[in-house]
């Protein structure tokens, strides 16, 4: 077989990271995107909560897909445009060649259309004698160099004023000063010819009205008036996934994707479009018209896929981008084919193949912080899951993720040969050995594993007695406080019986989430199965499930449900699993307990582990130990620490030197903030932060 | 109530580099008009579908002030080079959004477009009247417009000046559109 892709990609990985200042770039725009959508997000009325609105709009329209199709077709026409279903790119090409040449058209002014560069249309209309002008200023940059965009809202975020100023004097032949304003100027004085001449004027659609016929196109810059308004021949090129029913859907649209964006409630510039207007009154007018491509290129497979599916709901806002950790440090040139970024991989799997899809996949580090933000709740980190699944037929995964994989294996090998597992683990020979032959990174340093597991010393204790439980709680350690940390396993345990719960620990299995995370979903699927039916046994009994681990709770409430279909039994374990401190707050909050500011006079900065994000995001940990007296900050990037469960433990590119290329900015960030020391829940992030800003780093049950 | 949302408007449009001016009366819509063409020493502008008292007032004031009009109908034959020698165009805003601070305009005619579309200064009127409240609202008065217009018909949204931010993140305006816009509300 030919070269791996994983070589591959470690060198694009390799790359990207020597060049710090388009990271740089990358990252102020990135946190600017970010910053933006909060702030314009906040004074919506309903602030977050559009997003769960966006989502029943496109799930309503994606069931119809095929009948909205065909009435927006018929609309359009009734509007006395010209309407063409394009099965493939090829198709969509040839009709846009045809139109040329019986047009005669000689120049081809396009705004900004990512389904356009889906299809690659601009190569073959210049083949066959067309100029081709992109008018939007980031895809004109990027065109002017020949390079893919490397941010899709900010394709030409990694140039500097001085690369566009020395860019615009070559074209122009003017002599333009390294000024953001002067380009500006010299950039409208050299499109202008363009706009006023075109033949021919390309557009996207942002989304097509069905009820009425009609495309909505956005811009900031007012160019999309232009190509759609002079040219006698107009074409859009739209997916067919964009079609919504009602004006009231399409306004709903037209507010989630800039603000999601960019924080703008709206562009600048919104048209709506609907047949071909005249310009001005004339014989001229005759010639005019317009072609709406309404492109299926894979789409139509996509919606028969159950997994693939999710992907017709997105609304290309890219704010899954702003806040994919590993994305932002490189970029759209090695995170992505044409469609970049997190939700580009499913895109690019369905639209342009599976072996393109598997060059970019392993860069998802299956954090999960796109769903949290993609403003139609896609579940983007389980589809990533199955395009790692599905490409690893054609390429298998590499030794070292397959050793994570079985991550408790080795942790049952490693509590049951201690203390000579430990002794190994900080041997320099044997974790050379493991680096050379396993993958992972000597300089980790692992938590060492306890003889005596917590299954094994609650199996000795048994269940205590507990007169009048107010609850009963299943506790599920994961491996962590399992095999790393019984101790604290069992702290969380009688920290629970003294409030007067019974707890019990089930027959259970770490919650698998690597399965996940490296895109094995069979075996996820059978760890789910198995986990869900031994808690699912207690909580038909009224069992609450309590766990001390993030990822744990993430998996058993959000991943094992969308793994087995939605099945009555994982959703009920998912109802009933709750974060540690959570569940303390509600007994705290039915029977008040002891309220001594133990805590008093610390300082600590709050690390909130990604998985928390979907969850409380910390909340309920950060209100308790208030409550106890410790002054808590929330210190962030925004964005992940970099550990990404067991992604950072691994040795090279795609591990190791990523996962610390990421973490840079939050080790500053709590370098900087002056506190005595990090909290995090999460076993793995501690590792992390641990090492990256040489603070201690304590489980909020050390404290307590 | 109306003068809420009318403010409500102003505030959000300012904030994205628009100019409001609020004024009674059509006439003083007129003057308010022509002391920003005179504050820019403006010699050719160009005019939209504007209502009839409105427009004609118009008219006759900067044929005085010695100012060239280009109006409707647009011979095709001319367009769209026409309107490089255009330094200000004047339109009619169907309604505005005080929410998000856009104002819409109907056309069948893309030439219309243009008007708001090419020159560098764009000031468009309105009445205060025609404020909604909410993005949500302008459903409404969208499909009546569809539904009134069975063939080619276009909605423009316009919410100040156009910009980029596409060089290093710094904002720029008059990027391909109108580099300053004024919008004038008759109360």
């Amino acid at each position: 077989m030919s070269e791996s892709a994983f070589t591959r990609l470690h060198a694009k990985i390799e790359k990207a990271l020597g060049e710090k200042s388009k990271r740089d770039a990358l990252y102020t725009a990135m946190k600017r995107g970010r910053d933006n959508r909060r702030k314009a997000v906040d004074l919506l009325p309903g602030g977050e909560g559009f997003r769960k609105e966006v989502r029943q709009t496109k799930l309503r329209c994606l069931a119809k897909q095929d009948e909205l199709v065909d009435r927006f077709a018929e609309k359009v026409r009734q509007r006395g445009a010209s309407v063409f279903l394009a099965k493939d790119a090829k198709a969509a090409i040839d009709y846009i060649l045809k139109i040329g040449r019986e047009r005669d058209a000689k120049i081809v002014t396009k705004s900004k259309s990512l389904t356009s560069e889906e299809i690659e249309v601009n190569q073959p209309l210049e083949k066959a004698g067309m100029e081709v002008i992109e008018t939007d200023l980031g895809e004109l940059i990027i065109q002017q160099v020949h390079e893919k965009p490397f941010h899709l809202v900010f394709p030409a975020v990694h140039k500097t004023v001085a690369d566009v100023a020395e860019i615009f004097r070559k074209a122009t032949g003017e002599d333009i000063p390294d000024d953001a304003d002067a380009v500006m100027k010299a950039v409208r004085r050299f499109v202008r010819p363009y706009f006023l001449n075109a033949d021919i004027g390309m557009t996207g659609a942002n989304v097509g009205i069905a009820e009425l016929g009609v495309i909505v196109i956005e811009t900031n810059e007012g160019n999309a008036r232009l190509v759609s308004s002079i040219p006698e021949v107009h074409v859009c090129i739209m997916g067919r996934e964009k079609i919504v029913e009602t004006v009231e859907d399409a306004l709903q649209m037209m507010l989630a994707h800039p603000i999601s964006a960019v924080g703008q409630h709206l562009t600048t510039y919104e048209t709506l479009m609907g047949g071909r207007s005249p310009l001005g009154q004339g014989e001229g007018n005759s010639r005019r018209e317009s072609h709406i491509i309404i492109l299926d290129n894979g789409r139509s497979q996509m919606l028969k896929d159950p997994l693939m599916q999710d992907a017709l709901n997105c609304i290309r806002c890219a704010a899954c981008m702003n806040i994919c950790p590993t994305y932002g440090v490189v970029g759209g040139h090695a995170f992505g084919y044409i469609y970049p970024g997190p939700i580009g991989i499913p895109w690019t799997a369905s639209v342009h193949g599976l072996e393109k899809a598997g060059e970019f996949a392993h860069l998802c580090v299956s954090c999960g912080l796109c769903k949290e933000i993609c403003p139609a709740e896609i579940d983007i980190p389980m589809m990533i899951s199955a395009v790692k699944d599905r490409y690893s037929k054609l390429e298998k995964h590499p030794l070292v993720n397959r050793a994570l994989m079985a991550a408790e294996t080795m942790a049952k090998m490693g509590s049951a040969t201690a203390p000579v597992s430990n002794w190994a683990m900080k041997n320099q020979f044997f974790r050379a050995q493991m680096e050379k032959y396993v993958g992972i990174d000597s300089r980790r340093e692992l938590p060492p594993f306890r003889r005596r597991t917590l299954a094994q010393r609650f199996d000795k204790r048994g269940a205590s007695q507990v007169s009048h439980p107010v609850r009963r709680v299943a506790f599920f350690a994961d491996i962590y406080a399992n095999y790393n940390a019984p101790e604290l396993g069992m702290a969380a345990v009688e920290r629970l019986e003294s409030r007067g719960c019974k707890v019990l620990m089930p027959p259970q299995q770490g919650c698998g989430y690597p399965y996940i995370g490296y895109g094995d979903l069979q075996r996820a699927k059978k760890v789910a199965e198995e986990n869900v039916s031994s808690l699912a046994y207690y909580t038909e009994q009224g069992y609450d499930i309590v766990s001390t681990e993030p990822t744990a709770v993430y998996c058993l409430k959000v991943s094992y449900p969308k793994l087995l279909n939605g099945s009555r039994a994982a959703v009920d374990v998912a109802n009933r699993t709750y974060e540690y401190f959570e569940y303390l707050e509600r007994l705290e909050a039915e029977t008040p307990r002891d309220n001594r500011l133990h805590l008093a006079g610390n300082h600590f900065g709050f690390h909130i582990a990604c998985h928390q994000r979907a969850l409380g995001a910390g909340a309920h940990t950060i209100a308790y130990l208030k409550r106890r007296g410790a002054e808590i900050e929330v210190i962030e990037s925004g964005t992940c620490c970099g550990m990404a469960g067991t992604f950072g433990l691994k040795k090279g590119m795609l591990g190791y030197e990523l996962s610390q290329a990421v973490g840079e900015p939050l080790f500053q960030a709590f370098k900087d903030s002056g506190m005595q020391a990090i909290i995090t829940e999460s076993s793995v992030c501690k590792i992390q932060l641990q090492e990256g800003t040489g603070l201690k780093v304590w489980h909020p049950l050390e404290l307590l | 109530m109306n003068a809420n949302i009318v403010r409500q408007f102003q505030e959000k449009h300012e904030s994205l580099a628009g100019i409001v001016h609020q004024v009674s009366g059509t006439n003083e819509a007129v003057e308010k008009v022509v002391a920003i063409l005179q504050d820019k020493t403006v010699e050719k502008i160009a005019m939209a579908i504007l209502p009839e008292e409105f427009g004609r007032n118009l008219e006759q004031q900067c044929a005085q002030n010695g100012m060239e009009m280009f109006k409707p109908p647009f011979d095709n034959a001319v367009l769209p080079n026409a309107f490089e020698s255009i330094q200000v165009g004047i339109s009619w805003a169907a309604f505005a959004i005080a929410e998000t601070g856009a104002i819409v305009e109907f056309s069948t005619d893309d030439a219309l477009r243009l008007v708001s579309a090419l020159p560098l200064v764009h000031i468009s009127v309105m009445r205060a009247a025609d404020m909604i409240g909410t993005l949500k609202e302008a459903a409404t008065p969208i499909r009546n417009f569809y539904n009134e217009n069975s063939l080619n018909a276009t909605v423009s949204f316009i919410s100040g000046p156009s910009r980029t931010a596409d060089i290093e993140m710094r904002l720029i305006l008059g990027v391909h559109g109108p580099a300053e816009t004024h919008v004038i509300i008759i109360n």
